[in-house]
């Protein structure tokens, strides 16, 4: 795989200096509740670029997440209750949820368009059914559901879990850009255009998907169960809930599919939007749908994408639009 | 050989070959829809949903039976499956390839969303007197209501495909979803040929939601499981083949008695969505269809 | 010399006027015009890619011109969707037939007479169908995808005959067809026309169509090239050239 160094580090100084900032944010004396909100955008954002990966550079409108996510958090909790530190839980998440992903990417592979997103649709049913009467250690049920806490959890300090986010998030801006950057990333973009003629360009369709999906799942996992450490418990309906895909498709498109630094503006208005319907929780869900619905429809290049279109007209596309049948 | 089993195991066969039947009927509305207009809502499953809530509402309001209801069930989930098609997924096509499926997740999250407030997240279901009943045969008991499905959902069948067959729209309706432009060079206007196909498919899905809020308990998260099965029915049978699509619902309903019967009530729909995800990657073209 | 049999009174059935027409982003028709009269059998023809089958389609709504006008019986119909176009009489054959593979040959025929012009003859023109071509009766309870190539061209000419045309547009009737079925393809196409119906022939095998028509448009790059009367095409050098190896 070919890399373009200098594309690879442009505009990396920034970044740095950002990652570099965040990361002293709890030393130098923040408000805790600014760190949560933090926490939450990391993860948030490790999420929404992974989905960005997948739906807006492979045109696989993953509706999988949430299966990956609570992998990730199931691992981590069960591998605790045996003794893992949690920080190598997460890992074994990461590589659970990538695995898994290996194992379904053959029935679901072969599948395009509305098969992909209603077969990925299942997988998180089926796991949360799965977990729902699986009890795979005999731990302490929590509350009245099928949840497990996570031992050891209470033991993390904030700053401890606000970095791991952050660590985590940082991977994924360094992933995206990295697969972007270099030859898998253009290879990409043609697929998600015209898979037969980047397939006869002698791209490798299939592989370069299933990478991908691979790469997704398994930071997805891991994303997830760094939430799930913070959280304190985990329970298999909220875990593999469709709430999660709603985040990261929200982010995305708020920001901007397919755009670089989309999932970064959108996961700062996810997480104002929860800290503002959060008095609101039975409205919330609808209101995000409303909110995606909108931008899908008013505004589908997202806040990034609308700001760099101002200033181009497109009369050619308006033309086409007139004189060629569907 | 033990008897016991076997008669042990004849109820939930039966159960599940009855069910099968409602089951088809809840995927010939999708078939429909994505064989003509080659698209899935996934939303489908909400609107189901839609059904059984406004049949409920009806029964407990107003005190009608719930078949009694379909009258004005099926204009209300005809309109409202009218605007969503029209206004937010036609709209959706041209933006992008990504806009139909995230418009339709969207639209599927407000539906569950605004039943959760609507109705609570209580499970409800259309109990009538009847729904109660069961009946004996060869030495088993099955609910009436099973029986009443499998019924209903043959006799649509029945009429489903005498109009495919018989009449210039049911032949247009096949034409348009085999080939869109040749269909219009003869004359065909695809678009009311459509619109009409999806008349249709919203007519089955009031009928199918309220069948199946007679047979089960629901809540605002059943349209999705409702989704999956009607998806799995149209996986199983292939697209276009109306008795495909029965032999497709015969194998889910089983697969949900059968599993209900091995390992619990809790597991039910997870042998169904297994057989789902095993056919989708063995072949996703269906078993018997094209 | 010329035309066979009787000549019609000379109407403009068909006029076509400067239409531009784009298809899949790019400009396939420039500056089109070309006008057809009643009884006649007009070929268009040209190399692969010269905007032949985009003519077709924008006479019959499947595309529409940015500029330019159609008239047909003297109505602009540049604008009308084309199932508004079946009604009034054209009817296209398509490329490679385009029949329904997964319905019987009957019910493709049927649904050849769904517009409402054509609904009160379909028993007659079925009749006339099944004269034309035999073998459609034999095979009507077979499914259109287990024809054979012959078969399915005949039987799209067949469920275009069923609209009840006074226009027909064939799109590469002949492709990849043996000489033996071409020839049966022409008898009918004699027949159709005997029957007062106008032909359109989009045609690349030349010689052939050049034989049966009496006018012909040939058309490079979206452009008309050369237009006239066949038996003057047929002296001109270019023509003789490009297709007869002068």
């Amino acid at each position: 795989m070919k890399v373009n160094l200098p594309r690879l580090k442009g505009g990396l100084t920034p970044l740095i200096a950002v990652a570099v900032l965040l990361a002293l944010f709890p030393v130098i004396g923040v408000p805790n509740s600014w760190i949560l909100y933090l926490f939450l955008f990391f993860i948030y954002l490790a999420l929404a670029n992974m989905w960005n990966l997948l739906a807006g550079y492979c045109g696989l409108i993953s509706l999988c997440q949430p299966a990956f996510i609570g992998l990730g958090g199931y691992t981590m909790v069960i591998l605790a209750w045996i003794g893992v530190p949690l920080y190598l839980g997460m890992i074994a998440g990461a590589v659970v949820a990538a695995l898994f992903a290996v194992l379904i990417s053959i029935p679901v592979f072969r599948l395009s368009g509305i098969y992909f997103a209603v077969g990925t649709l299942i997988v998180p049913e089926v796991l949360r059914i799965i977990f729902l009467i699986w009890r795979p250690v005999g731990g302490a049920l929590y509350g009245k559901g099928a949840g497990y806490a996570v031992k050891g959890a209470t033991l993390v300090s904030t700053m401890e879990i606000y970095w791991l986010a952050l660590i985590v998030c940082i991977s994924s801006v360094l992933i995206i850009r990295f697969i972007l950057r270099s030859n898998l990333g253009l290879g990409l973009a043609s697929i998600r255009d015209n898979a037969s003629t980047a397939a006869s360009s002698g791209i490798n369709v299939f592989k370069s998907k299933f990478y991908s999906f691979i790469i997704s799942a398994a930071i997805t996992g891991l994303a997830g169960a760094a939430f799930y450490i913070s959280q304190g418990f985990i329970e298999p309906t909220s875990a593999f809930s469709v709430k999660w895909t709603m985040i990261l498709m929200l982010a995305t498109v708020i920001g901007g599919i397919r755009i670089e630094a989309g999932p970064a503006v959108g996961a700062i208005i996810v997480v104002i939007l929860h800290f503002l319907l959060a008095r609101y929780g039975g409205v919330s869900l609808l209101i995000q749908g409303v909110i995606l619905v909108s931008i899908m429809l008013l505004a589908p290049q997202g806040i990034v994408g609308s700001i760099r279109r101002t200033g181009t007209s497109r009369p050619y596309r308006a033309l086409m639009r007139l004189t060629t049948r569907r | 050989m033990n008897l016991d089993v076997l008669t042990g195991l004849a109820t939930p066969i039966a159960m599940g070959i009855l069910l099968g039947g409602l089951y088809a009927l809840i995927a010939l509305g999708l078939s429909l829809v994505f064989g003509v207009m080659k698209l899935i809502n996934i939303a489908h499953g909400d609107l189901v949903l839609l059904s059984s809530y406004l049949a409920f509402t009806i029964m407990t309001s107003l005190g009608i039976d719930p078949i009694l209801s379909l009258v004005i069930g099926m204009p209300v989930l005809f309109v409202v499956g009218f605007a969503i098609q029209r206004y937010l997924l036609n709209r959706a096509f041209r933006i992008s390839m990504e806009a139909p499926l995230i418009i339709a997740f969207g639209i599927s999250i407000i539906l569950q969303n605004l039943y959760q407030i609507v109705w609570t997240p209580l499970s409800r279901g259309l109990t009538t007197s009847y729904a109660l009943e069961s009946f004996g045969v060869g030495g088993i008991r099955i609910p009436l209501v099973y029986l009443l499905d499998f019924i209903v959902a043959i006799v649509v069948m029945i009429f489903l495909r005498e109009f495919l067959r018989r009449t210039y729209l049911g032949k247009a309706i096949s034409a348009a979803s085999q080939d869109r432009g040749a269909s219009q060079l003869m004359g065909i206007n695809t678009n009311r040929v459509y619109a009409f196909a999806f008349a249709i498919a919203m007519v089955f899905a009031a009928i199918a939601g309220v069948f199946l809020g007679l047979t089960f308990p629901f809540t605002p998260q059943s349209g999705v499981s409702f989704l999956i099965i009607a998806f799995g029915v149209v996986v199983l049978g292939g697209l276009g083949s109306i008795v495909g699509t029965f032999i497709g619902g015969l194998v889910m309903g089983l697969a949900q008695t059968l599993g209900g019967y091995f390992l619990g009530a809790a597991a039910q729909m997870l042998v169904a969505y297994l057989i789902v995800l095993i056919v989708l990657g063995a072949r996703p073209r269906g078993l018997l269809g094209r | 010399m010329g035309r066979r049999g009787h000549k019609m009174p000379q109407e403009t059935l068909l006029k076509v006027s400067n239409i531009d027409v784009f298809y899949g982003g790019l400009q396939a028709l420039r500056d089109i015009s070309l006008t057809v009269e009643l009884g006649e059998i007009v070929a268009i023809i040209g190399a692969n890619g010269a905007g032949k089958s985009t003519l077709l389609n924008a006479i019959s709504g499947m595309v529409h011109p940015v500029k330019g006008s159609i008239e047909y019986d003297g109505k602009n119909i540049a604008t009308l969707e084309p199932f508004q176009i079946v009604a009034l009489g054209i009817c296209q054959v398509p490329e490679a037939g385009r029949v329904f593979p997964n319905m019987t040959v009957l019910d493709n025929l049927i649904i050849g007479s769904y517009n409402h012009n054509a609904r009160p003859k379909r028993e007659q023109n079925l009749k006339s169908v099944y004269q034309h071509f035999p073998i459609l009766e034999e095979r009507k309870k077979q499914l259109g995808k287990t024809l054979s190539g012959g078969e399915r061209q005949m039987l799209a000419i067949g469920r275009g005959l069923m609209s009840d045309p006074k226009l027909m547009l064939f799109d590469e009737m002949s492709l990849g067809l043996s000489p033996i079925v071409i020839n049966e393809l022409y008898r009918v196409l004699r027949g159709i026309r005997a029957r007062g119906i106008t032909v359109i022939l989009v045609e690349q095998n030349v010689r052939r169509s050049l034989k049966e028509a009496d006018r012909a448009y040939i058309l490079e790059a979206g452009q008309v090239a050369l237009s006239g009367n066949v038996e003057e095409l047929r002296e001109e050098e270019k023509v003789k050239k490009a297709y007869f190896g002068a």
